[in-house]
C-alpha cells in the first residue's frame, strides 16, 4: 500500500498544491475554482480526488501535496465513511498540519448534529481542524476558499513569518467535544 | 344538454387553471364570438362552468361537442393519469400498408359489432399519432362518458399506449386493436408511466442513445476539462469509464422521465453453503420500487457519479433496453436476487 | 354581469378557490340570487346575514337554496373584506349552534375572517356550545383553532377569564387538548393557576406522556406560582406550540393587508421566510397575523390593555398595571414600546414566552434548514437578527434563547454567513463561568479565528473588546449597587461572586492575547489587526479606574513588542496611551493598598511585567539603549553587528523609530532648510530636542505626549531628565 507523504517531493517555486479529497464530487469543483480564482501571493494547484489511496500512473505527474482537504457532506453517511477509509492511506506526517475537514450541510437538522460529533471526535483523534462551510451559496463557496487558503499558505510555508503548519495545527485543531451539544 | 354532458364538461373545467380555460374554448371553436367575451374568467369555477353551460344550451351544443372538448383536453395535456404500453406482434405482411380510414373502419366496426352501446372517437394528432377515445358500455346501459378509455396509436410502430381501462374491456380492445393494425397477437408491455411523452420517447427510441464503442467519441463532446489548468483530477480516467458506462446504459443527452422501476422479487434465500433459509419451497417475496422525478436521469447521475459502484447491472440497464419499469425476477432469471439491492434513486 | 361589480373582484382572493369546491351544489341557487340580483336588490349582504341569523334550529338543510344562496353571498364577502364584529357574532352562533346543519358549521367556520376585531362576546358563547357537546370533534377542534388564529383580534378577554375553568375542562379530551393548552397558554394569569389545575394537568401529562404543550401550560403555571408547581422541566423546552392558522392564513393577512393598507408592514416582522411547501414542518406566516392598528371606541369597559394598542409611552405608563401579552411574542420585538413594557415591568412569564418563541425561530431558520437548499432567505434573515439586536441593545441584555442558539450556531458557523450580526449578538452575551466559556465560546471561535482572513480577526477582536466593555459596565453597574454577588441577567437568578467575574474576564483577556499575538504573528503584524488589539487593551488598562474591578492584566509580548516596534504612528501613540494608563491604574492600585492595607488581585508579577514593558519602551525610544539588564530580550550584540546597520542602539528612538522616521525628517527640514545632506542626530543637541518634542506632540500625539511626561518627567523646562522615574 502506498501511503501519501508529505515530503517526499521537492516543491515547486512559489506554488502551493492542495489536495481536494470528496466521494460525491459535488462541491469539489465549485471549490476548486473558487481557490483558483481567488487573488493570492503564490500559485495554486488544486488536484481532486474521490478518496485515496491516489492512483498510481499519476505519481510522477503529481506535486508535492501541501494540504489535503476532506470535504464530507454530513447529508450522506456515505460521505463520512469513505473519508474515514481514505485516512488510512496518509502518512502520519500529513497529520502535523498537513490535513483539514471541510464540512457541508452542518445545519440541516438532528441527524446531521449526530455525524458533526463524529467527525469531530475523528478529527480531534488526528489533530486536525474542522471547518464548516455553506456550499450552497456562492458567498459561502468563497468564504470556504479563503478560509482553505490561509491554512494552505501556513502549511506550504508561505507564511512570512516562519509559522509552521504543526504550529498553526496546534492552534486550529478541534479538540473533543464530548458535551458540548448539552447545553 | 342532459346531465351527463353537463358534469363531463364541468369535470374538465375544474381540471384547468381558470388562465387556461380561454385557450381551450377557442381552441373547442363551439361558442360564439360573443358569448366567448361575456365570459370572465377572473370569477370562480363554478360560475364559469354555470355560464358555459348556459351558452351550450343557447347553441344548442350536445354531448358530442362536449367530447370533443375533452379530447382537445387530453391531447394538450396526455401526461394525467397512468399510461400502459401494448406491443404488438406477429405482423402480417400487409400491416406496413395499413392505413388511417382503413384502421378506423376495421376498429370501428370490431367494437360496434361486439359492444351495442359504445361510443368512439378517433382523432389525428399533427404529429402522426391516433388518439382514440373509447365510452363504454354494455348491452343494457348506456357508453359511460365520465370514464372514458384513451388510445394512443403511431401507425406502422408496434406499440399501443393506452390509458384508463378496464380489465373487463381489455380484451375487446386488444381484438380490435390486433385486426385494425394486421397483427397477430398483443401483451402487455410491462411499462407504466405518467407521461405519454416519456412512454413514447422510450419505446420508440426517440433519445440520444450512445452504442459500446472503442474509441468513444461521444465522450470528447463532454467537457471534462477543469475550467483551470492549474486543477487537476486525480481519477479522471475513472470518471470517463464511468461515463461512459452510464451513457452506454441510460443514453446520452435528455432522458425520457419516467417516475418509477418496479421489481417484483420472487427468488429463494441463498446462504454461502447453498443453506436456504426455510426448507420450504416458498419464495421471498418483495418488491423493490425505484421512484423519482426523473428515474432515468437519477440513474445514470447514480452511475456517472460513481455512486453506485462497477458496471451497471442489467437489471437497470433493462429499462431502456427493453422499455420496460415492471420486473419480476425470479431464481432463473437472467438477473441474481442480489444486484436488486438498495441502491437508491 | 355588469351590475355584479360591487362584488367583482373578490374572487381574485386566493382562498377564494378553495371555497368553490364546496359550492358545487349551489350552482342553481347562485343563479337564482343573480336572477334576484338583477332585480336591483340594494344590500344583497345585509339581506343574507339578516336571513342568516333567523336560521333555526331544525331547518332542512339539503337542497334548501334559500340558506345556501345566502351563504355563498355573505363567503363572497368574507373572504374578499372580512366580516364586522356583529356579523361574527351571527354566523358564529349560527354555525355552532348547528342550526344550518354540522357541514355548514365547519363551511362557515372556515370563511369566518374577521375585518376588525372578534367581540369577545361571540367567543363566550361559542365557548358555550362548545359546553354543550353536540358538535362533532372536528367541528370542536376547527372552533378553537379559530379562536387561537384569531386571538389577537379578539376586543378583550376579561369575560373569556372568567370561563377560564370551562375552557379548562376541555383538556381532558384528548383530540382538544393541544389547542386547549394553547388557548389556556394565552389567556393565563397568577390567579387562574390553582392547585387542582395543576394536578390535573399532572394527571393528564402521567396518561399522555411528556406532550410539549402540556410541558408549555406548566412551565407557564411554574412562573406564576412556582410553590405550586414541583415539576422539574428540562432546562429549554424546545418546541413550543404549533401554529394553528393554516386555514385562515391567506385568507386573513390578505384581509387584514387590504383593510390596513401598507401601514402594517413595517410594524409586522414577518419570519415568513419559507414559504416551499416542501419543509411541511416549517412554522409558516409565524407571524402572519399582523399588529392590531386601527382604533375601535375604547371606552368601553374592558380592563386589560393590549401591548400592540399602545401609541404613546403616556399610554404605557397609565396601563402598565393590566397590559395584556400578545399571543405571538415576537411581536414585541420590533416594537419600542413593547420593549419599555418588558423592561420595567420585569414579567418573568412574558421573558419566558418570548424565549421560548425566540429560541424556537431562530432554531428552526438557522439550524434547521431544508435540505434542498433554498437558502436564498439572507436579507430576510439579516433583518429578523438585526431586529433581535435592536431590542436587545434596547433591553442593554441578551436574549438567554439567543445565548444558547449562538453557543449552537457557533459550532457550526463557516465564519462569513451574516457575519456582522452574529458577531454583534455575541457581543451582547452576558458574563458567565469561565469553565464554559472555554467550552462554548473560545474553542470554536479560536477554531474559526486562525483558519479565517484577518478581516475575520479583527471583527473578532472588535466583538470580544464590545464583549469586555459590556460585562465591566455590568459589573460597575452592579457592584456600585451593593454586594459582591452579581446577577448574570436582570431575570436570572443565577449569581456570581466576584472572583468568579474576575476569573471570567480574566480568562477572557487572556483568550485575546493568545487570538492577538499569534494572530499577529500569522498576519505579519497587519496594521488594522494591531490597531483592533490595541483598542481593546485601551479597555484592559482601565479596568481598575474606569470600572474599578481591581484587576490589570499585562499585554502579552507578542502584542506588546509588534506595536512597539510598529511602523505606523498610531499604533506607537496608542501604545504610549496604553502604557501611561497602565501606570495610572497600578499607581492608584498601589495607593488604595497602602492606604487600606487592602490584598488585590494584582500581583508582583504584574507590576514586574509593567516595569520591564516600561523600561524597554523608554530604553529604547528615550534613551536609544538597548536590551533590558536581566531580561531574556536581550540581543546579542555580535549578531546585531552582522546586520551591519549603524548605531543599532537608536534606531527605535524617537527620531529614528521607523513610525515617526518622517516626523523627523520634516521637522529636519523646517529647522534647516538650506542643509543638503540630513543628518537627524543634530536633532539631539540643546534646544532642538524640545522644539522636536513639542513638534511631535503638536502632529496629535497625546499618548506618547502623556507616556514621556509621566516616565520621562520631560517638560519643556527640564530637558537632561531622561531617566525613568517608574519605580513604582
Amino acid at each position: 500500500m502506498s501511503l501519501l507523504r508529505p515530503y517526499s517531493k521537492v516543491p515547486e517555486l512559489i506554488t502551493a498544491t492542495v489536495l481536494l479529497v470528496e466521494n460525491e464530487e459535488e462541491f469539489q469543483s465549485k471549490l476548486a475554482d473558487a481557490i483558483v480564482q481567488h487573488e493570492k501571493e503564490f500559485n495554486v494547484n488544486v488536484r481532486l480526488a474521490r478518496k485515496l489511496p491516489l492512483p498510481v500512473e499519476n505519481k510522477e505527474t503529481r506535486p508535492r501535496i501541501d494540504l489535503i482537504v476532506f470535504i464530507i457532506s454530513l447529508l450522506s453517511q456515505r460521505s463520512l465513511q469513505s473519508v474515514e477509509g481514505s485516512l488510512a492511506h496518509l502518512h502520519s506526517d500529513c497529520f502535523l498540519g498537513k490535513v483539514c475537514f471541510l464540512v457541508t450541510d452542518a445545519r440541516c437538522g438532528s441527524h446531521t448534529q449526530e455525524r458533526l460529533v463524529r467527525v469531530r471526535k475523528l478529527a480531534a483523534s488526528h489533530q486536525c481542524p474542522v471547518l464548516c462551510a455553506e456550499h450552497r451559496t456562492a458567498d459561502g463557496v468563497i468564504a470556504a476558499s479563503v478560509r482553505i487558503l490561509n491554512i494552505l499558505k501556513v502549511s506550504a510555508g508561505m507564511s512570512p513569518i516562519a509559522t509552521t503548519a504543526l504550529y498553526l495545527s496546534s492552534l486550529t485543531r478541534c479538540s473533543a467535544t464530548s458535551d458540548l451539544e448539552e447545553d | 344538454m342532459d346531465a351527463q354532458a353537463r358534469s363531463v364538461l364541468y369535470r374538465i373545467i375544474r381540471r384547468i387553471p381558470n388562465r387556461n380555460i380561454e385557450n381551450l374554448l377557442k381552441r373547442w371553436n363551439c361558442l360564439s364570438a360573443d358569448q366567448m367575451r361575456a365570459l370572465d374568467y377572473t370569477r370562480p369555477k363554478w360560475m364559469i362552468v354555470e355560464h358555459v353551460i348556459s351558452f351550450c344550451e343557447e347553441s344548442r351544443l350536445g354531448l358530442k361537442h362536449v367530447t370533443n372538448l375533452e379530447m382537445i383536453y387530453r391531447i394538450e395535456n396526455p401526461d394525467q393519469g397512468i399510461w400502459n404500453a401494448c406491443q404488438l406482434a406477429e405482423a402480417q405482411d400487409d400491416a406496413v400498408c395499413v392505413e388511417l380510414t382503413q384502421f378506423k373502419e376495421q376498429f370501428k366496426a370490431h367494437l360496434h359489432g361486439v359492444i351495442r352501446h359504445i361510443s368512439i372517437k378517433m382523432k389525428k394528432h399533427e404529429d402522426e399519432a391516433i388518439w382514440i377515445r373509447i365510452a363504454w358500455g354494455d348491452n343494457f346501459s348506456k357508453p359511460n362518458h365520465l370514464k372514458p378509455t384513451y388510445v394512443v396509436h403511431h401507425l406502422h410502430t408496434s406499440y399501443v399506449f393506452i390509458s384508463n381501462l378496464m380489465a373487463k374491456h381489455k380484451i375487446f380492445l386488444c381484438q380490435a386493436l390486433v385486426i385494425a393494425t394486421k397483427h397477430g397477437s398483443i401483451k402487455d408491455g410491462l411499462l407504466s408511466t405518467k407521461s405519454l411523452n416519456a412512454m413514447r420517447d422510450l419505446l420508440l427510441r426517440r433519445y440520444q442513445q450512445v452504442f459500446p464503442n472503442a474509441h468513444s467519441r461521444i465522450l470528447q463532446e463532454r467537457n471534462t476539462l477543469p475550467s483551470f489548468p492549474c486543477i487537476g483530477k486525480e481519477h479522471r480516467d475513472h470518471e470517463e469509464i464511468r461515463h461512459q458506462m452510464a451513457c452506454e446504459a441510460f443514453g446520452h443527452g435528455a432522458m425520457p422521465k419516467l417516475e418509477t422501476a418496479v421489481y417484483r422479487l420472487e427468488t429463494r434465500y441463498k446462504g454461502n453453503s447453498n443453506y436456504t433459509l426455510s426448507d420450504k419451497e416458498e419464495f421471498f417475496r418483495g418488491v423493490v420500487r425505484f421512484s423519482s422525478s426523473s428515474l432515468l436521469e437519477s440513474l445514470r447521475h447514480c452511475v456517472a457519479s460513481g455512486m453506485a459502484e462497477g458496471p451497471v447491472t442489467p437489471l437497470l440497464s433493462a429499462i431502456t433496453q427493453r422499455g420496460r419499469n415492471y420486473f419480476v425476477i425470479t431464481d432463473k432469471g437472467p438477473g441474481v436476487s442480489s444486484q436488486a439491492s438498495a441502491q437508491r434513486a | 354581469m355588469a351590475d355584479l361589480s360591487n362584488l367583482t373582484g373578490l374572487v381574485s382572493e386566493p382562498s377564494g378557490e378553495s371555497d368553490s369546491s364546496a359550492s358545487s351544489a349551489s350552482n342553481r341557487s347562485l343563479r337564482l340570487a343573480e336572477k334576484q340580483k338583477r332585480k336591483g336588490e340594494a344590500d344583497p349582504f345585509g339581506v343574507a346575514v339578516k336571513f342568516l341569523s333567523q336560521v333555526e334550529a331544525g331547518t332542512v338543510v339539503r337542497g334548501n337554496d334559500e340558506l345556501e344562496r345566502n351563504i355563498v353571498v355573505v363567503e363572497t364577502v368574507a373572504v374578499s373584506k372580512g366580516l364586522s364584529p356583529e356579523v361574527i357574532t351571527v354566523l358564529l352562533d349560527l354555525a355552532l349552534s348547528l342550526n344550518a346543519g354540522t357541514a355548514n358549521c365547519t363551511r362557515v367556520l372556515k370563511f369566518l375572517i374577521p375585518a376588525t376585531v372578534v367581540p369577545q362576546e361571540a367567543i363566550v358563547k361559542g365557548v358555550s356550545w362548545l359546553c354543550v357537546g353536540k358538535m362533532p370533534i372536528n367541528a370542536q377542534v376547527l372552533f378553537v383553532r379559530w379562536v387561537l388564529t384569531v386571538f389577537d383580534l379578539i376586543d378583550c378577554k376579561d369575560n373569556l377569564r372568567s370561563i377560564y375553568g370551562f375552557i379548562f375542562s376541555f383538556v381532558t379530551e384528548e383530540n382538544l387538548c393541544p389547542f386547549i393548552c394553547h388557548l389556556l397558554y394565552l389567556l393565563t394569569m397568577r390567579e387562574q393557576v390553582h392547585p387542582y389545575r395543576v394536578r390535573k394537568l399532572l394527571d393528564i401529562q402521567a396518561k399522555m406522556g411528556r406532550q410539549p404543550f402540556l410541558t408549555q401550560l406548566l412551565v407557564l403555571y411554574k412562573v406564576f406560582r412556582p410553590d405550586l408547581v414541583m415539576l422539574s422541566h428540562p432546562a429549554r423546552v424546545r418546541t413550543g406550540f404549533k401554529n394553528h392558522n393554516s386555514t385562515w392564513k391567506v385568507a386573513l393577512s390578505a384581509v387584514q393587508r387590504k383593510n390596513k393598507g401598507a401601514v402594517l408592514v413595517d410594524q409586522s416582522l414577518s419570519l415568513d421566510v419559507k414559504e416551499k411547501p416542501s419543509s411541511r414542518k416549517r412554522k409558516l406566516h409565524h407571524l402572519a397575523i399582523p399588529p392590531l392598528s386601527s382604533a375601535f371606541d375604547s371606552n368601553s369597559s374592558k380592563k386589560a390593555f393590549r401591548l400592540q394598542e399602545l401609541r404613546s409611552f403616556k399610554e404605557l405608563l397609565e396601563n402598565i398595571h393590566n397590559i395584556e401579552l400578545p399571543a405571538q411574542m415576537g411581536s414585541l420585538l420590533g416594537s419600542a414600546l413593547a420593549l419599555h413594557y418588558l423592561d420595567c415591568v420585569q414579567d418573568e412569564s412574558a421573558f419566558l414566552r418570548l424565549n421560548f418563541w425566540l429560541g424556537h425561530s431562530l432554531q428552526e431558520e438557522f439550524l434547521l434548514c431544508p435540505v434542498d437548499g433554498s437558502s436564498d432567505n439572507t436579507s430576510e434573515a439579516c433583518r429578523f437578527l438585526s431586529t433581535i439586536l435592536f431590542s436587545q441593545q434596547f433591553l442593554q441584555e441578551g436574549f438567554s434563547s439567543t445565548e444558547s442558539f449562538l453557543y449552537k450556531f457557533l459550532s457550526v458557523w463557516d465564519g462569513s454567513l451574516l457575519r456582522p450580526q452574529i458577531l454583534d449578538l455575541l457581543s451582547d452575551i452576558p458574563l458567565m463561568p469561565s469553565f464554559y466559556m472555554h467550552k462554548l465560546l473560545f474553542e470554536p471561535l479560536k477554531q474559526l479565528y486562525f483558519t479565517s482572513t484577518v478581516f475575520f480577526k479583527c471583527s473578532v477582536i472588535e466583538c470580544l473588546n464590545s464583549m469586555l466593555v459590556k460585562w465591566l459596565t455590568w459589573h460597575s453597574v452592579s457592584a456600585s449597587e451593593g454586594g459582591l454577588d452579581i446577577s448574570l441577567n436582570s431575570n436570572s437568578t443565577m449569581t456570581m461572586t466576584l472572583s468568579g467575574f474576575m476569573d471570567s474576564v480574566m480568562e477572557l483577556v487572556r483568550f485575546v492575547g493568545l487570538l492577538a499575538s499569534e494572530g499577529l504573528r500569522l498576519e505579519n503584524c497587519h496594521i488594522l489587526l494591531l490597531n483592533q488589539t490595541l483598542a481593546f487593551y485601551e479597555t484592559v488598562c482601565d479596568m481598575f479606574l474606569k470600572y474599578s474591578l481591581p484587576l490589570v492584566i499585562m499585554p502579552p509580548a507578542g502584542v506588546f513588542y509588534p506595536a512597539l516596534f510598529a511602523t505606523d504612528s498610531i499604533s506607537v501613540d496608542r501604545l504610549g496611551y496604553i502604557m501611561y494608563r497602565y501606570r495610572k491604574n497600578l499607581t492608584l492600585a498601589k495607593k488604595q493598598e497602602q492606604q487600606r492595607e487592602q490584598t488585590f488581585h494584582i500581583s508582583r508579577n504584574t507590576y514586574k511585567e509593567f516595569n520591564r514593558n516600561l523600561q524597554a519602551m523608554v530604553n529604547s525610544m528615550w534613551n536609544s539603549w538597548w536590551g533590558i539588564p536581566g531580561s531574556d530580550l536581550e540581543i546579542d550584540k555580535d549578531l546585531i553587528a552582522l546586520s551591519k546597520v549603524s548605531e543599532p542602539w537608536c534606531r527605535f528612538d524617537l527620531i529614528h523609530h521607523p513610525a515617526l522616521f518622517s516626523y523627523a525628517i520634516e521637522f529636519h527640514q523646517r529647522c534647516w532648510p538650506e542643509r543638503k545632506d540630513v543628518d537627524l542626530g543634530s536633532i539631539k543637541t540643546g534646544k532642538y530636542w524640545n522644539w522636536y518634542m513639542e513638534f511631535l506632540f503638536n502632529q496629535g500625539f497625546d499618548g506618547l505626549n502623556n507616556f514621556i511626561q509621566t516616565n520621562t518627567g520631560h517638560g519643556i523646562s527640564c530637558q537632561d531628565d531622561r531617566q525613568p522615574s517608574s519605580q513604582t
